[in-house]
């Protein structure tokens, strides 16, 4: 009798303790299930804000944190701007429907991203029609102000096949104006406690801008500042355009017109970059 | 356990494996385990070897605690997006019997609740990484302030310098990933885990002092110097050795491969190391100049002209987007020029971060 008592006492005692083991073994499971699904979102959060920001930059706040009452984080850096405006936009957005000008809109900010991607920069921000790019803002690049001019001659050849692509659907031709200026300033994350963004600033900016406009006046589609000219591969084709008075700036801005790049690097026209000895190149 | 880099697009192998009885036995007497991505550099004998010589967990560390140097490994594949090396250096700590939610944890969170000269050496390992010599710096300052000694100091310099080389090796030709991420979920490997856990322990081992046996006159000759003493020493020199007597890219093609790393990583160091044997090659100064201005120079030939652009994607990449370029280049390369390339810019890259710190450039 007390034997077959303490049997069944046992088996109830081994079946409560598997049952508790059994539910501890589920919580288990659930935690790690819901652990990977917190990864998963962090992971998808991280994707969706890489669209936003640079995804170094992102990494970095996901990595690091940022606290909320920290001071600015960013650094000087060398760098090269680039801005892009669509010539005739607001004439453009009297004329169209809403959703068409969006879609013309969107294809256009695909081809400039893209062609900006491509050669190693990285979009700043959209400012309604305009795009601001910069080129060795996050990490160093020796060889920002080529990959710079290489980026503004690939959105001229990608808008003129989009232009083409919209002609062939019976809807407007769009066209862009570039600047290109390279100097210092402020790069990181820029803005006040409650947002920010991650943005360069500093003179070669406006004047990218400035220059931007500048194309309308001189009848072409990519300006230089002169700055950024003696960086330049000889390998370009430059035209010099007249010195214009420019708002902000003191002196007339010197531009010139990039009409493309030489198969032959030595008969380039245009002015050119001394050769200098690579003591100066290792700075 | 999804790793924490599946999303990171990654296209497909750019070259084919081709197995190698020799070099795969020495791989797996060294690790203990087959390491079958070795087959995908057969054709340069000298990488193959180095991916498996300039592993930090064989035999090479004296003085950096080895768990250190192992989170090294595993955050510098993260940060240069290696999904290769990234899910490698996880299955690595999962078969020492690391728990999978204390990987996750480590993957996570990994400046909360670390060791103050762990969160040091990692902060080091990011942003070396992330920005460079010029911008690791301040955490080259922090790792002296966290109580590293100076070996101890070149020992994390080197850890890093590996990873890059290993993550740029096993990134640029994408050798295939999913088997090692999909490994810890397998039933048989999970199987025999407590086996594999007492292998690795077997074939990990510490470094012993070692002395340089001959003086090293090739570029990066200070470099090694600066390890007189070290293993390290040793098998970087012997990997430098064997891949400047390397025969697919000429001396000149490699030099100017290195050149152009040094200059877009601002390793003031490595440039005077070049320069001089640049010399020796019959490329002046002025020439140099233009090539590393421009990537670009009448004297280039057509291999020079397409590689020395080359080199400068492997600095900072996006993965996807360095494969496809590289995968540009299959056309117009032997496979073991390919694989060649891969190398000479993998080890440039390593190398070049070692020497700006090691050498008080950075």
């Amino acid at each position: 009798m007390t034997l077959t008592l303490a049997m069944g006492a046992t088996i109830v005692f081994a079946a409560v303790l598997a049952a508790a083991l059994y539910r501890q073994w589920q919580r288990g499971r659930n935690l790690r299930r819901q652990l990977q699904a917190a990864a998963r979102d962090l992971e998808h959060l991280q994707n969706a804000c890489a669209r936003l920001a640079p995804a170094g930059v992102v990494q970095s706040l996901v990595a690091d944190g940022i606290q909320p009452d920290a001071g600015p984080t960013a650094e000087r850096k060398l760098a090269t701007a680039l801005f892009v405006d669509l010539v005739g936009f607001t004439a453009m957005s009297e004329r169209l429907e809403p959703e068409i000008l969006l879609r013309i809109i969107n294809g256009y900010y695909q081809c400039v991203s893209e062609a900006i991607d491509e050669h190693r920069g990285h979009v700043g921000s959209f400012v309604g029609d305009g795009i601001v790019a910069y080129f060795g803002a996050i990490q160093p690049n020796p060889w920002q102000c080529d990959d710079a001019v290489h980026a503004a001659l690939a959105i001229r050849a990608s808008i003129r096949a989009y232009s083409a692509e919209l002609a062939r659907e019976g809807l407007p031709p769009i066209a862009v104006g570039i600047g290109i200026d390279r100097g210092p300033g402020l790069a990181g994350l820029l803005g006040s406690h409650a947002r920010r963004e991650y943005a360069f600033i500093g003179r070669s900016v406006n004047l990218a801008a400035r220059l931007q406009a500048l194309t309308r006046v001189h009848g072409v589609d990519i300006l230089v500042s002169e700055a950024l000219r003696t960086e330049l591969d000889p390998g370009f084709i430059l035209t010099p355009m007249p010195p214009v008075a420019v708002k902000g700036f003191v002196e007339p801005v010197v531009t010139y017109a990039v009409e493309g790049r030489s198969a032959h690097a030595e008969i380039a026209a245009g002015p050119r970059s001394p050769v200098r000895s690579s003591r100066d190149v290792f700075p | 356990m999804p790793s924490a880099l599946e999303h990171v697009a990654w296209e497909t192998c750019l070259v084919d494996p081709q197995p190698d009885r020799a070099l795969e036995a020495y791989a797996r007497r060294k690790t203990g385990i087959p390491v079958r991505s070795i087959r995908y550099f057969t054709p340069v004998p000298w990488l193959a070897r180095a991916l498996i010589d300039l592993h930090p967990e064989y035999g090479l560390l004296m003085h950096l605690d080895q768990n250190i140097a192992d989170l090294l490994t595993l955050i510098v594949s993260r940060e240069n997006s290696c999904r290769f090396c990234y899910a490698a250096q996880r299955a690595l700590l999962w078969g020492q019997g690391m728990s999978e939610a204390h990987i996750q944890r480590l993957e996570q969170e990994l400046s909360a609740g670390l060791a103050p000269r762990t969160a040091a050496a990692i902060a080091f390992g990011r942003t070396q990484s992330r920005g460079g010599p010029a911008t690791a710096r301040n955490a080259c300052e922090a790792l002296r302030g966290a109580g590293f000694g100076e070996d101890e100091m070149k020992e994390i310099a080197f850890t890093v310098a590996a990873t890059d080389f290993s993550n740029r090796a096993h990134t640029i030709p994408a050798i295939p990933a999913r088997p090692l991420e999909r490994m810890p979920d397998q039933f048989l490997p999970r199987l025999l885990r407590p086996i594999i856990n007492r292998i690795i322990e077997r074939h990990r081992s510490r470094g012993q002092s070692a002395p340089l046996k001959r003086a090293p006159s090739h570029p990066y000759a200070r470099l090694i110097e600066r390890y007189a003493g070290s293993p390290i020493a040793s098998a970087l020199g012997q990997t430098i050795e064997e891949m400047w007597a390397s025969p697919h890219l000429t001396r000149r093609c490699k030099l100017l491969i290195f050149a152009v790393i040094a200059r877009g990583l601002g390793c003031e160091a490595c440039a005077l190391e070049i320069r001089k044997a640049m010399g020796a090659e019959g490329l002046n100064e002025p020439t140099l100049a233009c090539i590393l201005t421009h990537l670009d120079a009448p004297e280039l030939d057509e291999i020079e002209r397409l590689l020395v652009r080359f080199a400068r994607e492997t600095i900072w990449f996006d993965p996807a987007a360095l494969q496809r370029r590289a995968r540009s280049l299959r056309d117009r390369l032997s496979v073991p020029q390919l694989i060649e390339v891969i190398g000479v810019t993998s080890l440039a890259n390593g190398l070049c971060r070692m020497d700006a710190m090691v050498m008080g450039h950075s």
